[in-house]
């Protein structure tokens, strides 16, 4: 099983980058660093769904006190904490030869920044608490009140003025991009998707590991 | 607008560096903790494979 999704990982990655530089054509306005949109984009909602997963595997953990749970919860939080710091690196990346900055005060990038903070806090507060479920009880918590930053992070480009786009694929109404454009970032959605799943499945594994060893 | 290619470089060379070397940590400490978790299992049978030994030995003085 985790084979077969490393496969499929790589084929997808794969797949991503030919669509990406293959097959997408130069962006007319920003050039060729619009390809940087293949990666941070997919980035991006690879955070959001690994947040979501923590928000459901900490519902879950305080409703049963399952030890699975937890533990998907603190692997889905790891990877995605990964994925949005990869999501600011190369939106920074982008924004200085587009913007002409590497970083602005903007409603996007602080709100962004805020959730990146909020998980590492939950990460950093799992590895302070030397009872394993005094420390498991305070992430769930954590991890519930931290997930009300997605929506503030999403919306935040059509509540504010902001110098950061409004959403391409995930807005009301028809995508303001070619079908080509669209297919390559779908594909790379794909790919993203099984890598955060290839990752959250070997980290669950290792913190059980982790877990067998302490006992 | 120009092309910016170093721009690019740097983000997909960016992102490979954070992900294959987040990759080998996960290989990493799988291995150590499956290597730990034999040498666990190893050692919660020796004191049976060597309790014959144990009582061939005798009394001490």
């Amino acid at each position: 099983m985790k084979r077969l999704l490393g496969f499929l990982t790589v084929l997808g990655l794969a797949a991503g980058l030919v669509m990406g530089f293959g097959v997408a054509p130069r962006e007319a306005t920003q050039g060729n660093v619009q390809r940087i949109m293949y990666l941070h984009v997919p980035s991006v909602w690879v955070g959001y769904l690994a947040f979501v997963v923590v928000l459901v595997a900490s519902i879950v953990y305080l409703a049963r006190r399952s030890e699975a749970a937890d533990r998907l919860a603190h692997a889905s939080a790891e990877v995605g904490v990964l994925f949005t710091g990869l999501t600011i690196a190369t939106g920074s990346i982008w924004g200085k030869p587009t913007w002409g900055t590497w970083w602005t005060w903007d409603a996007r990038l602080t709100s962004v920044s805020i959730l990146f903070v909020m998980y590492l806090g939950y990460l950093l507060l799992r590895g302070m608490i030397d009872d394993r479920e005094r420390g498991a009880r305070f992430a769930a918590v954590l991890g519930i009140v931290a997930a009300f930053n997605i929506p503030l992070v999403h919306f935040s480009v059509l509540w504010w003025r902001t110098l950061h786009q409004p959403p391409t694929l995930m807005a009301p109404g028809p995508a303001p991009v070619p079908g080509i454009i669209k297919a390559a970032l779908y594909v790379n959605f794909v790919a993203f998707t099984l890598l955060y799943g290839y990752f959250l499945t070997r980290r669950v594994r290792v913190l059980r590991l982790e877990a067998e060893a302490e006992a | 607008m120009p092309d910016n290619w170093a721009f690019v470089l740097a983000a997909y060379g960016l992102a490979v560096v954070v992900l294959v070397t987040y990759w080998r940590f996960l290989v990493r400490r799988e291995h150590e903790l499956q290597d730990a978790g034999v040498m666990r299992q190893q050692l919660r049978h020796e004191p049976d494979a060597s309790a014959p030994h144990a009582t061939q030995r005798g009394p001490l003085p």
